[in-house]
């Protein structure tokens, strides 16, 4: 229970500052003072704190949506390790439902686009689910390389596998399925190749053209929603294929060094996430599922290859 | 083999890491549009080629096949991206490659092409008397390297692609005989791939100069 507790505040409290040190790294590399570190947490209360405004051609869907992404995301967050081996949360079938949740969640999201009728929100619901078609086989691929290897979909028994001292740092499936799954990541969190995150530009955008019809609280609870699935993937990919300083066992010097090791772990992804983002540029938007194919052959051979480096 | 179990165990890994991450830029070549960055992508395959004999050499303690090694970074990994890249500058043609089928739809005929690959080289893996499994690597290479040849229309995009063809034989010959063949069969087969790309490389400027174009595909009428 406390453990759950845990998680969820460190989610939530945690979630916010990833985004703002990708935007600042970002800035810092493009020679621009960028925003503080802590601008997206002023952001969300700013949003707290503001009115709604509602179209009045809008349904309950549209006001339901917000909650839906927020509460899929964090939930799917319960479901990963993240300082401990032990994840506070198992529901039925482990990686099967951390997929399943945040696929609602993007459905959910993609409706509230759609619901207000706006041009904008239509187009970017349209772009987001065209994208997660491909994104989504991808990243279950790569997650059923690591899960067969570890004889199970659970993420604790994942973690657990990988963490064995035969498996190494050199295997090759697992690099494969890294490589699938960065691509996947970048696609699902609107990462510069695919999208772009700091743009309102109507030509191109995915998620924020979806967002565009949101104000207030609801605004808020997609922004932050957003910001959890983000960390969600990244520790996802963080702790099943580097689960290295992982604590294996609850006591405060093992957690500690855990929560030390997760942060570096997350510093650096970050750093490798705002690399791609400063040196690529955004592809056409008909371009994005050639990226997203050779994600999903990465990840296809990566469970090939399961079966021939045993 | 004198290697004590532990060394020859992480030979092993680093092998079979290095040999899917060739496959991996494989894959990335035959994803990739951009003339020059393609010209990279097989440099740092070749590369990784090279990194394979240096481990074999170094834990087998062959001595010959660092000569192949150096020669792979010499030749492949600095000369001839360096010959194509100033070919492709001094002709200026267009950066960007046209294949023939779409990108996911090659991408999906790669996966198969490594699957069938991967299929071929069981019986032989299966046995586990090759010390390690990079012959189905190898075969993938190898056919990926043959479908990208055509899936290119422009003359120097095929001859990058045989060069990846030419990396996975040499993969075979490096990664399974163990201690690689004779010196002087490698040596042979890799100075006719150096001036196998330097005559192509003269050809290629001929198609150009005779038709405005590299485009293969306009080669179809004999001279009468």
């Amino acid at each position: 229970m406390i453990a759950l507790a845990l998680q969820t505040l460190l989610l939530l409290g945690l979630s916010p500052l990833v985004t703002g040190a990708i935007r600042l790294g970002k800035a810092r590399l493009q020679n621009r003072r960028g925003p503080p570190l802590w601008q997206p947490y002023a952001d969300l209360a700013k949003f707290l704190r503001k009115d709604m405004v509602v179209s009045e051609h809008a349904s309950w869907i549209f006001s339901v949506a917000p909650y839906i992404v927020f509460v899929t995301a964090l939930l799917a967050g319960l479901m990963v390790p993240m300082v401990s081996v032990a994840a506070p949360l198992s529901l039925f079938g482990g990686a099967l439902a951390l997929v399943g949740l945040l696929a609602l969640g993007r459905f959910f999201l993609a409706l509230g686009g759609l619901d207000p009728a706006s041009a904008f929100g239509g187009m970017g619901s349209s772009r987001e689910m065209t994208i997660a078609a491909i994104a989504e086989p991808a990243m279950m691929l790569a997650i059923f390389t690591v899960a067969l290897a570890a004889g199970s979909t659970d993420l604790t028994r994942i973690v657990q596998t990988t963490l064995e001292p035969a498996w190494g740092l050199a295997n090759p499936m697992h690099v494969l399925a890294f490589a699938a799954l960065f691509i996947v990541l970048l696609a699902e969190t609107g990462r510069i190749p695919i999208d772009n995150p700091a743009t309102h530009l109507e030509l191109t955008m995915i998620h924020e053209a979806m967002l565009l019809e949101y104000s207030g609280r609801q605004l808020a609870l997609m922004e932050w929603g957003a910001s959890i699935k983000q960390l969600v993937l990244m520790t996802l990919l963080v702790n099943i294929f580097f689960p290295a300083g992982i604590a294996t066992e609850i006591t405060p010097t093992a957690l500690g060094a855990g929560l030390l090791a997760y942060a570096a772990k997350l510093l650096l992804l970050s750093t490798a996430i705002v690399l791609v983002e400063t040196t690529n540029a955004k592809l056409r938007l008909f371009r994005v599922p050639d990226l997203l194919s050779i994600a999903f052959a990465v990840a296809l051979l990566a469970l090939f290859s399961t079966f021939l480096f045993p | 083999m004198t290697a004590p179990a532990a060394s020859s165990a992480i030979a092993a890994q680093l092998i079979a890491l290095f040999a899917v991450l060739m496959l991996v830029l494989q894959l990335l070549l035959v994803g990739q549009r951009m003339l020059l960055t393609s010209i990279r992508l097989f440099a740092l395959q070749s590369l990784f080629l090279a990194g394979i004999a240096a481990v074999i050499a170094f834990f087998h303690g062959a001595f010959h096949v660092f000569v192949v090694a150096v020669l792979t970074v010499a030749g492949k990994v600095l000369f001839l991206p360096w010959l194509l890249d100033r070919q492709v500058r001094r002709m200026r043609i267009g950066q960007e490659i046209e294949p023939l089928l779409n990108f996911p739809t090659s991408m999906v005929v790669c996966a198969a092409l490594t699957l069938f690959g991967y299929i071929l080289a069981r019986p032989f893996t299966a046995l586990e008397r090759l010390g390690n499994n990079t012959l189905a690597v190898a075969m993938a290479l190898v056919l990926t390297g043959i479908f990208l040849m055509f899936n290119r229309r422009k003359a120097i995009t095929q001859v990058l692609a045989w060069l990846t063809v030419e990396n996975g034989v040499m993969l075979a010959a490096v990664a399974l005989t163990t201690y690689g063949m004779p010196l002087v069969v490698e040596l042979g087969i890799f100075f006719d791939v150096i001036v196998a790309v330097m005559v192509l490389g003269i050809l290629v400027y001929r198609i150009r100069d005779t038709f405005a174009s590299m485009d293969t595909s306009k080669l179809r009428q004999l001279k009468g």
